[in-house]
């Protein structure tokens, strides 16, 4: 099996490197699209190296709307970071809840309810959360946007499958102990759960920081967007900046894709048992 | 200095109730209305010493929806500020705004404002904007490119479609590449075509796009077809303008404009000051659309109203009527000019404008004003859109013979407007 | 509660409820409370849909969302591409996937994953924000490269013919990475011995990769399947950031569409799409999972 003809691993490997290129090479255009003036990019659109560096687009960008770059990523990482660890938390607990004791009343119906909710076509949901927003008072809030964000298909999944592989003996046995319930999460479970808990955590983080819809529909005004939408954002009636548009998903995407060369073993593999389990 | 304070706070607190407020406005008018919304805030704080002013501009499209759903659900700015058929859109949506009629009756002084002006402010009898800048579109050409290719400022449709075709031929901006097109237009949403067509039709002197006031579908009158024709045949047949303009709207337009793609375009005065500066760096002549009749007059369009409106639901109702009113002093107007390049005053100052801004404050061309249907057929932005559909079909699949397709498209819509009046 | 359950138990009970108390307090809040809101919104004149006593009209909306031209159209279009973003991402994910896994591939295995990896935990926006003037015919690489390598011009999102296939190529670029890692996760689960034992019985590649490793792709196939059709029945940011529907209506999509006639203050219509969207979603991933747990004779 392992000694297979030369040519037939040539042509592998270029199909490989050519689908690579096809993944990786819009990153490389957006990041020169980000320092080269576009007068440059629409003489000559495929150059792969830019003739010098234009860094005027970051004056250009300073402000997005009447406000700040900062605020925008001060508001991406402090919605992705609060929902995320709020996410954590709350789908943990609940999920722990649910694969324990199934059998309570209700908990079927919250567990049907919400793979609902998750069927539900998102964007279609988020219009009617505006109501909602609206209604309890929430509307235009940070507390709107990070609790809306707190909720989500995958962690509850893999939190799900974890919590169902801890083998009923273990708890039993520490249960006879006497040990109280809390003390049973604290002590027996959280210690093993602690390699799914940073896996959701990272996987929480990237679909979080991703997100825009909700945002733009739960927010007042742009003081509390994030940058994907500031981007979106980006296109007016009074023109629209090539260099800036690129530069801003540069300043999007770089954080995620950072995140995720990290931990990129990971994710992928949480991203996968999240999905088999679903 | 404290009995100052004192007498200030007294008088904030008399005039609005309460101290240290802020009145909302949401506009669409990016950075450059941000500016003036921001100066003109500081000039009311001349008098009104607590009250800030926070103006939040969102995308057009995005603008609709967020103020029906705000003025819906009672959590309304103070005020809205848009093109007058955009704030007819809102009224009809949410049949909450504040007749602004009373409020414009306490201003002293409006004799600068025409009859045209307060009829396009009125809808379903009800003054729903105080009419703040007026919004003139003229015809712009690259100064360079006609210099490159040995022309003059197209004066006829004929001049402009010879310019055209040296502008796709004769490389005007000399990068060696065959990358530039006559035209920059655009035509992804109903309203951008018709727009585009707005400006063919009411530049060339005719009064009256797709209906007229009494109702009647004018698109296959010799004049109004011929317009129609050449417009049409600008995107398909000539090929004038970029093969993706049919997917293009605001954004993309000027992309192709601002980045040196296509000759001549559309220049709204509020466009002229970036212009001036960056993008274009003042490389361009401003005048009036090209002439299709001998006998009709060519004109720079004035293309409606830009106006403030003040929701019922406001959360400080009154306080926003006297900021709305505000907007047509002098000093707001003068800011208005500056940052935005419109007003509706005529004793500005402007001469300090460059000539192209001049162009238009002092309203030096010749001008034609739209008709202005939304406010006269309740039906007409339905009508519309379905208009926008046809012309775009025949743009994506242009038909052997123009005139069956436009003689056929006057039946097709005919029917339509016998429909939509009736229910 | 029973004098005959014990304290202790009963209190084991109620510590439950107190974990699950967040998560189900989002859950209505956010999800179910929403769903009936848009339900009932479905049954009320738009005007009024967000006053505090709208009025019904019962299922007028949706009959006039079932007469409305543009939305079977739409309704249509969705569908259409629907089923050719199913096939082109699925068979382009399992042919990956193989390629990938196969022996074939030795060092640099994790470089190709991560590459193909990265789309999907890219934001959305931002990469079809890249997309979108790729595709551009002035400023985009995409024609500018086939210009280069001596090919037709590709209309992109400017021609109605095309868009479609301009947009299904941006989101196969966004989602392909997801269905190859759960291929790769099922092949990495294939019983190898039973492909050596049909290579000792003569079968050939071909054979051995249609006649033994597929059938053991069942559960992925099924996965990525339901989770495509889901997907792509729902396709919206592309839509917004690429083409906002057009040219001429060519990607005028249900999510989409609706998203249009809300930001026009048309609640009631919107979000009787919205439901009649819903129900073909659920009953889409109903029917696939029923599939999908018959087993093979």
């Amino acid at each position: 099996m392992i000694h297979r003809p030369l040519w037939l691993r040539v042509i592998a490997y270029a199909i490989a490197i050519l689908v690579s290129l096809f993944y990786l090479y819009p990153y490389w255009w957006m990041l020169l699209g980000a320092f080269r003036p576009a007068e440059a990019v629409l003489t000559d659109p495929l150059r792969l190296w830019p003739e010098r560096l234009d860094f005027s687009v970051f004056r250009d960008i300073a402000t997005v709307g009447g406000v700040s770059i900062w605020r925008y990523l001060a508001n991406s990482v402090w919605i992705t970071g609060a929902s995320t660890i709020l996410s954590v938390g709350i789908t943990a607990l609940g999920a722990y809840a649910l694969t324990r004791r199934p059998d309570l009343l209700a908990f079927k119906a919250l567990r049907s309810g919400f793979l609902l909710t998750m069927m539900y076509p998102y964007m279609l949901l988020v219009i009617p959360v505006y109501i909602v927003m609206f209604k309890i008072g929430l509307l235009g809030t940070y507390a709107g946007i990070i609790l809306f964000l707190a909720l989500g298909p995958i962690q509850f999944f893999l939190f799900e499958q974890f919590f169902r592989s801890i083998p009923g003996e273990v708890i039993e046995a520490a249960i006879i102990d006497g040990a109280s319930e809390w003390q049973v999460l604290r002590l027996v479970v959280m210690p093993v759960a602690m390699p799914v808990v940073a896996t959701v955590t990272i996987i929480t983080f990237l679909l979080n920081w991703a997100q825009w819809f909700p945002i733009l529909v739960i927010s007042r005004s742009p003081d509390t967007y994030t940058l994907p939408v500031a981007l979106l954002n980006m296109t007016g009636e009074l023109g629209v900046n090539f260099q800036g548009i690129m530069a801003l998903a540069a300043i999007t995407t770089i954080p995620a894709t950072l995140v995720f060369l990290l931990a990129q073993r990971r994710v992928m593999q949480g991203m996968a048992d999240g999905a088999v389990k679903g | 200095m404290i009995k100052r304070l004192l007498a200030s706070c007294a008088f904030a607190a008399l005039a609005t109730g309460v101290s240290a407020e802020e009145l909302v406005i949401w506009h669409d008018l990016g950075d450059n209305g941000i500016a003036w919304f921001d100066a003109v805030g500081q000039e009311f704080a001349k008098t009104h010493p607590d009250v800030t002013i926070t103006s939040v501009s969102y995308p057009t499209d995005q603008w609709y929806g967020r103020v029906i759903s705000a003025i819906n659900t009672d959590t309304a700015p103070d005020l809205i500020y848009n093109n007058y058929e955009r704030v007819i859109r809102i009224e009809t949506q949410t049949e909450n705004l504040a007749d602004m009629a009373g409020p414009l009756d306490a201003v002293d002084d409006t004799g600068f404002l025409t009859e045209a002006d307060l009829n396009v402010a009125s809808y379903g009898g009800k003054m729903i904007i105080l009419p703040i800048q007026r919004v003139q579109m003229g015809f712009g050409a690259r100064s360079s490119w006609l210099e490159a290719v040995g022309e003059e400022f197209p004066a006829t449709w004929e001049d402009a479609k010879r310019v055209a075709g040296k502008f796709m031929t004769e490389d005007p901006d000399g990068n060696g590449e065959d990358d530039t097109f006559g035209f920059a237009l655009e035509a992804a949403n109903p309203r951008d075509l018709i727009h585009m067509l707005d400006l063919f039709i009411f530049g060339a002197g005719l009064r009256h796009t797709l209906i007229d006031p009494e109702g009647n579908i004018v698109i296959d009158a010799p004049e109004h077809a011929e317009v129609l024709k050449e417009f049409l045949k600008t995107f398909t047949e000539y090929g004038y303008v970029a093969p993706d303009t049919i997917n293009h709207s605001f954004a993309e337009m000027y992309q192709v404009i601002e980045g040196g793609r296509a000759g001549m375009f559309r220049v709204g005065d509020w466009n002229v000051k970036k212009w001036d500066s960056e993008a274009l760096e003042g490389d361009f002549i401003v005048g009036e659309w090209p002439a299709h009749f001998d006998d009709k007059e060519n004109a720079v369009v004035i293309g409606g109203m830009r106006g403030v409106a003040v929701p019922e639901n406001s959360p400080h109702k009154d306080l926003a009527i006297e900021f709305a009113q505000f907007l047509l002093s002098q000093p707001a107007q003068q800011l208005a000019l500056e940052n935005v390049g419109a007003a509706v005053r005529d004793d500005l100052a402007v001469d300090d404008l460059s000539e192209r801004r001049q162009y238009f404050a002092k309203a030096q061309g010749n001008l034609n004003a739209y008709d202005f249907p939304e406010s006269l057929h309740a039906f007409y932005p339905e009508l519309e859109a379905t208009y926008h559909r046809k012309l775009l079909d025949a743009i994506a699949n242009p038909p052997e013979d123009w005139d069956a397709f436009i003689s056929q498209t006057a039946e097709e819509m005919r029917e339509e407007a016998a429909k939509l009046s009736q229910g | 509660m029973s004098s005959m359950t014990p304290p202790v138990s009963a209190n084991r009970v109620w510590v439950f409820y107190a974990f699950a108390l967040p998560f189900a307090a989002l859950t209505i809040i956010f999800g179910l409370w929403p769903i009936v809101l848009s339900f009932s919104v479905s049954l009320t004149k738009s005007a009024t849909a967000l006053r505090a006593e709208p009025i019904y009209v019962g299922l007028e909306n949706y009959l006039s969302v079932l007469s409305d031209p543009i939305f079977r159209a739409s309704l249509i279009s969705t569908l259409i591409y629907t089923l050719a973003s199913v096939v082109a991402n699925v068979l382009f994910a399992l042919g990956y996937a193989m390629l990938l896994h196969s022996t074939l591939i030795g060092p640099g295995r994790t470089i190709f994953k991560v590459a193909m990896f990265l789309p999907v935990v890219t934001p959305d926006l931002a990469g079809y924000a890249v997309w979108r003037w790729l595709y551009d015919q002035s400023f985009g690489a995409v024609n500018a490269f086939l210009d280069l390598v001596g090919l037709p011009a590709f209309g992109g999102i400017a021609s109605p013919d095309t868009a479609m296939i301009a947009i299904l190529i941006a989101e196969l670029w966004h989602h392909t990475g997801f269905f190859v890692l759960i291929f790769l996760a099922n092949l990495a689960i294939c019983d190898r011995s039973l492909e050596e034992a049909a290579e000792i019985d003569g079968a050939n590649r071909w054979q051995r990769k249609l006649y033994v490793v597929l059938p053991q792709m069942r559960p992925s196939l099924v996965i990525n399947t339901v989770y495509a059709v889901i997907q792509f029945l729902k396709t919206f940011t592309v839509v917004v950031i690429i083409t906002k529907g057009g040219p001429n209506g060519a990607t005028n999509f249900v999510s989409y569409y609706a998203y249009r006639l809300f930001d026009q203050g048309r609640y009631g219509e919107a979000m009787a799409m919205a439901s009649i969207l819903f129900v073909i979603v659920a009953a889409v991933a109903l029917v696939a999972y029923r599939i999908g747990d018959r087993r093979p004779s």
